[in-house]
């Protein structure tokens, strides 16, 4: 009897400790999100779209002000203008976006027949080099203008990262960028988590630290710090920089895949782009 | 002196010099055998770093300074700067390999 008893205790004790090591994707995604209901229980949930004008009143008022005269304006009529351009073959963007330009929340999405996860810049060069045409480069200049226009049509589209079932890899490359977003980097020895979970909403020099959820909803994103627009690796470069790490490739396999898990977890959010910010 | 005789002798002549030119560059630039061992240590420890994804962000700088410091004679900042970047990929590649698989959500959050 105690001998079951205690075969029992384990088994159920093995078994919570396999649940904690392999959290589903679903797991994860309540486990943040409740996160930062519970830390900021005041805050309607779809505002954490905002980053961290959500949580920062002082800093939410200048944003307002700049709002009122978006500085991402000429780009999404640049990207507009893109758009409706005819490639050298006749075709044009509208061959490879059946559901048009507003298609934001349809990325990252995993391709199996690629075998790896496919952003929504990466689709865009795909589209272009399928068409006989140059690719854009992935941090600064016109891949912005697209990306402001196909977001600015996406505004309003739920973040909906779906990882299929039907392709291992897919929840592989998830895991993989699990992982690098909780792996210290740098000669700071800093997590992205360490600075966006138990952080947020505290000061870092001039900054205050948004929180994780919600941080990629409204790419490309005009940093006043920047004088332009620039894309999600563009930030994700700026922040390993930050921790004295060295970044790597725009839409390389690190970045494609953590920036899967990071939309993955801001599921269900309103899609805002292009943002603002200081 | 036959054609044959003046040929193999300006082929061995030649042959000479373009293998102790060659030489010379396999040793380096620099006539400084411990900054040159130094410097390569240090880039074969960079490679080792990045092969993990462990590299910080200013070991390539590094590098570049010490070459420059060495094309200008100054050894000793070169030697410096290379084992600044050496010492810096060491850190970054265990620091990379300590947590590979093992990574996950953190004890906040449980
Ligand atoms: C040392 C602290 C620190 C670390 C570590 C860090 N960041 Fe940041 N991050 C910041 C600061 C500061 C900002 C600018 C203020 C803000 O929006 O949080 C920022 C902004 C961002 C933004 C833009 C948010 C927005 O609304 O525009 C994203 C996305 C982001 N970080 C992702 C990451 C990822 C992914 C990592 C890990 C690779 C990471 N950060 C690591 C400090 C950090």
């Amino acid at each position: 009897m105690k001998n079951a008893l205690i075969a029992t205790v384990l088994v159920l004790a093995g078994s919570l400790f396999v649940q904690v090591l392999s959290a589903s994707p679903e797991d994860d995604v309540r486990l943040y999100q409740d996160y930062f209901k519970k830390r900021f229980p005041s805050i309607d949930f779809q505002e954490f779209a905002n980053g961290v004008y959500a949580i920062s009143a002082q800093q939410r008022e200048n944003w307002e002000a700049i709002e009122e005269f978006p500085p991402y304006e000429p780009f999404i009529e640049r990207g507009e203008s893109m758009w409706n351009t005819k490639f050298s073959n006749g075709r044009s963007y509208a061959d490879c976006f059946p559901n048009g330009p507003g298609s934001q929340h349809l990325y990252p999405q995993w391709s199996k027949e690629q075998g790896k996860v496919i952003t929504l810049a990466l689709a865009i060069n795909q589209c272009r080099e399928a068409n006989g045409e140059q690719p854009l480069k992935y941090m600064k200049g016109p891949i912005n203008d697209i990306l402001a226009y196909m977001a600015f049509e996406s505004r309003g589209q739920l973040t909906n990262v779906v990882i299929p079932a039907d392709d291992p890899r897919a929840l592989e490359a998830y895991e993989k960028g699990k992982e690098f977003y909780f792996t210290r980097r740098g000669q700071l020895n800093f997590s992205c988590d360490q600075c966006h979970f138990p952080n947020s909403g505290m000061n870092l020099r001039s900054d205050v630290l948004s929180p994780a959820v919600g941080q990629t909803t409204g790419w490309p994103v005009y940093r006043s710090g920047w004088g332009t627009l620039g894309t999600l690796h563009r930030r994700y470069s700026g922040c390993l920089k930050q921790v004295r790490a060295k970044p790597f490739a725009a839409q390389g396999e690190e970045y494609r895949n953590l920036e899967y898990f990071h939309t993955y977890m801001s599921n269900g959010i309103v899609l805002n782009g292009p943002a603002a910010r200081k | 002196m036959g054609v044959l005789l003046k040929y193999i002798l300006i082929s061995m002549v030649t042959t000479a010099m373009l293998l102790s030119a060659g030489l010379f560059a396999g040793v380096s630039a620099y006539d400084d055998t411990e900054f040159v061992n130094l410097l390569n240590t240090a880039k074969s420890a960079q490679k080792k770093a990045s092969s993990v994804g462990g590299e910080w962000r200013d070991v390539g700088k590094f590098i570049k300074e010490a070459e420059q410091a060495a094309a200008d004679g100054d050894f000793d900042r070169a030697k410096k700067l290379a084992q600044k970047a050496k010492t810096q990929s060491e850190l970054g590649y265990e620091q990379a390999v300590s947590q590979k698989g093992k990574a996950r959500n953190p004890s906040y959050l449980r």
